[in-house]
């Protein structure tokens, strides 16, 4: 109970600093509709060309947005070493990595519903809205998948100076399962075979647990030193 | 019964040597200020004291147990150099934070009062990076007294102060320590220091020239310390 009160606590004082800061989420909306205007422009595609190319499109977008915002929340923590009220807290390491991890998980998913809406007009694919359902359970997965390590590696590399260059580098080839069932699981179900995602899902879902168990081991590492 | 014991601490930062055989036993109730010049290790040793920074050689116990198995990290307070605040959020939503973490009332008079005897109640809407250093440092140690730790770690609480805020910011931690709390205080301001300490460490070149209770150390002393060492102590 008091594990998810101090969890909550944390993503409640992310969303406020957000609310007040506006550091993270509007750069990664800024840069998918920036991405999103760069690929309409350099690919010129049809309509059938943007059927299969859109899962690739969207998960490259989400992946680079994504790393800007979650390497901004980890900085709002080392910015006046504000983490260290945390530290020195009831709130266990666990809690507290689980409570970063959620706040990246929510600002990814607004940002996430932003880039396919604005795929959506870009592109002119409507095809997305009417498949939204069944995109979901892989938009989930995935962005699961990508908080989860994103956390930990945006915590880690922001103690260095180099950290927001350091965390494309060691974050992207962790997070390679993920893209691969993102990108094929919706490319699945935006080219009209959805019955054949479920190997992918259940993949996501394996790979997140992975994450988690090994997040949250090492976060508490990174914690006591 | 000592609360904190430090054995044989060594920090090493690739070829330079921070600390070099830190003994230092803190007991409840103890004042120790640790006096030194600029790059003699005490920021260093404070980190290592509150745990958030490890030895290369040592080891540190905090009632009689490691840290790592010790429930040090919910006792203890520590302000560093920097103040651990939010900047973004005001006065009110960083005390609120902390309530919420330490499971306190956060709309209850307890918050109310400790803003007011901080002088902060009136900020209480304000961000934090609308407000002075000295102010954030107010604010910073009014979260220690929130908490009711049993340790205050303070490291330079004074630097970037003027004299108003610094005296301000002395007589709270007059006030920790009449309220019985355990202070490790690091400083190279010799008259602050001296008054707050029950004992008193000389930190230069990663060791202790000495530790001694106050009574036994004369505050010219140290002076005379900081003047040997280009430095003045004011």
């Amino acid at each position: 109970m008091r594990f998810m009160g101090n969890a909550a606590a944390i993503l409640r004082k992310d969303i406020l600093l957000e609310l007040r800061g506006r550091e993270s989420l509007s750069l990664m909306l800024f840069l998918s509709l920036l991405l999103l205007v760069i690929f309409n422009i350099a690919l010129d595609l049809d309509k059938d060309s943007v059927s299969s190319l859109a899962s690739g499109i969207l998960w490259v977008v989400f992946a680079f947005s994504g790393i800007l915002g979650m390497g901004r929340t980890s900085m709002a923590e080392r910015d006046e070493e504000a983490y260290l009220s945390i530290v020195f807290s009831p709130a266990s390491p666990e809690s507290f990595y689980i409570g970063k991890a959620l706040s990246n998980f929510l600002f990814l998913l607004i940002m996430e519903c932003f880039t396919m809406l604005s795929f959506v007009i870009l592109f002119d694919f409507e095809k997305i809205i009417g498949l939204l359902p069944q995109l979901l359970v892989p938009l989930v997965l995935g962005t699961i998948g990508f908080s989860l390590v994103g956390t930990l590696f945006s915590f880690l590399t922001t103690a260095s100076k180099y950290g927001e260059v350091l965390l494309p580098f060691l974050y992207l080839p962790v997070v390679v399962p993920v893209i691969l069932g993102g990108v094929t699981s919706m490319g699945m179900v935006l080219n009209g075979n959805a019955g054949g995602t479920w190997k992918w899902i259940q993949m996501l879902a394996v790979f997140d647990v992975l994450y988690l168990a090994v997040s949250l081991l090492l976060f508490r590492y990174l914690m006591e030193d | 019964m000592n609360l904190i014991e430090i054995r044989g601490l060594k920090k090493q930062y690739h070829a330079k040597t921070a600390l070099n055989g830190i003994d230092i036993d803190i007991g409840e109730r103890d004042s120790i200020t640790v006096f030194g010049p600029n790059g003699a290790g005490k920021t260093t040793l404070l980190k290592i004291i509150s745990g958030i920074m490890s030895p290369t050689e040592g080891n540190a116990f905090y009632n009689n147990k490691k840290y790592s198995e010790s429930e040090m990290k919910k006792e203890v307070f520590y302000l560093g150099h920097k103040t651990s605040l939010y900047n973004a959020l005001t006065v009110g939503e960083n005390m609120d934070f902390i309530c919420r973490l330490f499971s306190i009332n956060h709309r209850g008079e307890s918050v109310k009062n400790i803003l007011k005897e901080h002088g902060l109640w009136e900020r209480r809407r304000d961000p934090v990076n609308e407000l002075s250093q000295g102010m954030k440092r107010r604010l910073a140690l009014a979260k220690g007294f929130m908490t009711d730790p049993k340790v205050f770690i303070l490291d330079e609480p004074f630097t970037g102060l003027d004299l108003r805020w610094r005296s301000s910011i002395l007589s709270k931690i007059k006030d920790i320590r009449s309220q019985g709390k355990t202070v490790i205080l690091s400083t190279h301001l010799v008259e602050e220091g001296f008054e707050l300490a029950t004992r008193v460490a000389f930190l230069h070149k990663g060791r202790f020239l000495f530790i001694k209770k106050k009574e036994e150390v004369k505050i010219e002393e140290i002076y005379g310390l900081f003047d040997s060492m280009g430095e003045t102590g004011k």
